[in-house]
C-alpha cells in the first residue's frame, strides 16, 4: 500500500529563484511528521506545492498512491489532506461558525453540500466537542477573537473538511506559550483518538520533537537531514541550529 | 420649498438605481478585486431589451426577461474577464472588462439602433403631498432597490454561497485553500451584479430613455456612489447612490442641467482624493 503522502524530487521556483530544490518525503497513516528549518528554507512553499497552491516546477505530489501535482487545492482537500496556513488567515468578517461550514463546503462544493447536511452538522457537532471554546465564540466575527482563537478556527475550519492529514503551517508564531502548549495537547490527542496524521512545520524545533516522532530539517531549498525526532535532538549539528546551542545557522 | 422637496424626491428615486449600480459594483470588486467598467452596460442591455419586448409581452415579464438575458450575459462577461487562475491580473480583467463594455455598445448600436428607446412607466397618476409629486415609477424603484439591497445582505449575511462570496472578499488565498471554486464564485457575483444593474436598468428607462451610449454615465453615478462605501460597503453604496441623486437633481433643478454628471465626477474625485489622503496619514 503507498504512503498517505509521497513528495518525490519537488521542486519549487519564484521566477529563477529556487525556493524547494528536490526536496522527497513519506508520510505514513496516522504519522505525526516535523518539518524544520530557518526562515526563509522553504518550507512553507512545500507545503503550498504539497497543498496545491503552487505549481511545482518539478517532481511530483501523490496522496495515497494518487497524483495530484498540479491538480489545485480543491482535489487536495477532497483526497483528504487540509491545511492551517500560517497566521490562521480565518476569514475576519465572517462569523466563527461560518468559518467552519466553509471548512465542509470547500471539499463538498455547491452541489454536494446540500445532500451532506447532516453529516456536516455532527462533523459541527465533533468539533465544537473537540474544541467548546469555538462553540463559545460561534456567533463572532473571526477577525475580532484572539490570535489563539484564530489559530482555533483555523484548526477547525480545516477539520471540518474531515481530512486524513492535518498539515500545520507554523502553528505557535505570535502565540503565547500557554496557548501553544494547549494546542500542542489537543493536536496530539486529535492524533491518538482520531487516527488524524499531522505534519507540521515548525521553526520551533523544540515544539516540533517534542510533538512528532519523526522530522525532516530543511536547508535552502533542500532536505538536509532526516529521521526519528529524538536522534535528531542528540546532534550536535541540529542542536547548535535550532535548540539554543548558540552557533550560527551556517556551520550545519 | 415645494419646487426643493420636489428635487428632492426625484434625486432619492434617481439615486436610487445609481445605488442599484453601485451596489453590482462593490460585489464584484469585493469577490474579484476587479473594478467592472461594464456595469453600465448591464443597465443598458436590460432598458433596450425591455424596450423592444414591451407591446409583445406584458412589461413586468419584459423586464423578468431582460434581467435573466443581462444576468446570463454578466455571467459569460464574468467568465471572460476572470481570465485563466494566477494568470490574469486584477488590473488586465479591469481592462477586459473595457473592453468588453466598448463591444457592448457596438453589438447595442447594431441591433437597436441610435434612437433613445423607453416604454410606460407603471402608473401615470401620481399622488399630490402638499404640492410635491410623487411618480408611482419614482416610488417603485426606491422600494425595488431596497428589496434588492436587503435581499443581497440576507444572500452574504445567512447562506453557505453567500459566506462563500463573502470569503473570497476577505481572503483569496484562505478561500483557495479551503477549497473553494474561487473562480466559479467570481462568476457568480458578476452574474449577481448584472442582474442589479439590469434592475436599475429596466426601472430607469421609463424615466430616462436610454441609448447605446448611457452606460458611460450610468457607470459613472455607479462609481461615485461605490465610492462613498470605498468600494466595498454595500450600505455605503446605498447611502452614495441617495446623496448623489439628490446632489444632482438640485444642481439640475437650481443651476444647470448640464452639470448633472460634472457633480458625479467632482464627488468621485473628491472622496478619492480624501480617502487616498487618509489612507496615506493612517
Amino acid at each position: 500500500m503507498s504512503a498517505l503522502l509521497e513528495v518525490d524530487d519537488l521542486t519549487v521556483r519564484y521566477g529563477r529563484a529556487v525556493a524547494v530544490d528536490g526536496v522527497s518525503l513519506a508520510l505514513e497513516r496516522g504519522e505525526r511528521v516535523a518539518l524544520i528549518g530557518p526562515n526563509g528554507a522553504g518550507k512553507t512553499s512545500l507545503l503550498n506545492a504539497v497543498c496545491g497552491l503552487l505549481k511545482p516546477a518539478g517532481g511530483r505530489v501523490a496522496i495515497d498512491g494518487r497524483e495530484v501535482t498540479g491538480a489545485g487545492p480543491g482535489a487536495v482537500v477532497r483526497l483528504g489532506v487540509s491545511q492551517v496556513p500560517e497566521g490562521r488567515q480565518v476569514f475576519p468578517s465572517l462569523p466563527v461558525e461560518a468559518n467552519l461550514l466553509l471548512g465542509a463546503y470547500g471539499r463538498t462544493g455547491p452541489f454536494r453540500y446540500p445532500a451532506a447536511r447532516a453529516e456536516t452538522r455532527e462533523r459541527l457537532q465533533r468539533v465544537y466537542r473537540l474544541l467548546p471554546k469555538l462553540e463559545e465564540l460561534r456567533d463572532r466575527p473571526a477577525g475580532r477573537t484572539s490570535g489563539g482563537e484564530q489559530q482555533m478556527v483555523a484548526i477547525g475550519r480545516a477539520l471540518m473538511a474531515g481530512p486524513r492529514l492535518l498539515a500545520i503551517d507554523e502553528l505557535s508564531l505570535g502565540l503565547a506559550p500557554v496557548v501553544v502548549q494547549d494546542l500542542t495537547a489537543f493536536l496530539r490527542s486529535l492524533n491518538e483518538e482520531h487516527g488524524v496524521a499531522l505534519l507540521l512545520v515548525e521553526q520551533n524545533a523544540h515544539l516540533a520533537f517534542d510533538l512528532c516522532d519523526r522530522a525532516y530539517v530543511l536547508e535552502a531549498g533542500r532536505a538536509v537531514l532526516a529521521g526519528p525526532s529524538e536522534e535528531l535532538r542528540r546532534q550536535d549539528a541540529v542542536r547548535d541550529a535550532y535548540l539554543g546551542g548558540g552557533l550560527a545557522v551556517e556551520t550545519l | 420649498m415645494t419646487t426643493f422637496l420636489q428635487l428632492v424626491v426625484v434625486g432619492i428615486s434617481t439615486g436610487s438605481a445609481y445605488a442599484l449600480i453601485g451596489i453590482g459594483l462593490v460585489l464584484v470588486y469585493r469577490t474579484t478585486s476587479i473594478i467592472n467598467f461594464a456595469q453600465g452596460a448591464f443597465a443598458v442591455i436590460a432598458g433596450l431589451v425591455t424596450a423592444r419586448l414591451v407591446g409583445h409581452v406584458p412589461t413586468a415579464l419584459a423586464a423578468a426577461l431582460a434581467v435573466a438575458l443581462v444576468a446570463v450575459i454578466g455571467a459569460l462577461m464574468g467568465f471572460v474577464a476572470l481570465g485563466r487562475r494566477g494568470r490574469t491580473t486584477p488590473l488586465a480583467s479591469l481592462i477586459i472588462t473595457l473592453g468588453l463594455a466598448l463591444l457592448a455598445s457596438a453589438v447595442e448600436l447594431y441591433v437597436f439602433g441610435d434612437v433613445p428607446r423607453s416604454y410606460a412607466s407603471i402608473s401615470r397618476h401620481a399622488w399630490s403631498l402638499g404640492g410635491v409629486l410623487i411618480e408611482p415609477q419614482y416610488t417603485l424603484i426606491v422600494a425595488v432597490t431596497f428589496l434588492a439591497a436587503i435581499l443581497l445582505t440576507a444572500l452574504l449575511r445567512r447562506t453557505i454561497v453567500g459566506h462563500a462570496l463573502v470569503a473570497c472578499a476577505d481572503s483569496r488565498r484562505a478561500s483557495e485553500l479551503v477549497g473553494l471554486n474561487v473562480r466559479a464564485l467570481g462568476v457568480v457575483s458578476f452574474a449577481m451584479a448584472a442582474a442589479l444593474g439590469a434592475l436599475a436598468g429596466v426601472l430607469l428607462t421609463p424615466v430616462i430613455p436610454v441609448t447605446f451610449d448611457s452606460d458611460v454615465g450610468i457607470a459613472v453615478n455607479g462609481f461615485a456612489a461605490a465610492a462613498f462605501g470605498g468600494l466595498v460597503s454595500i450600505r455605503g453604496a446605498l447611502a452614495g447612490g441617495l446623496v448623489l441623486g439628490i446632489a444632482e437633481n438640485l444642481v439640475v433643478g437650481y443651476i444647470n442641467p448640464q452639470y448633472e454628471l460634472a457633480i458625479a465626477l467632482l464627488i468621485m474625485l473628491a472622496l478619492i482624493g480624501w480617502r487616498s489622503r487618509n489612507e496615506v496619514v493612517a
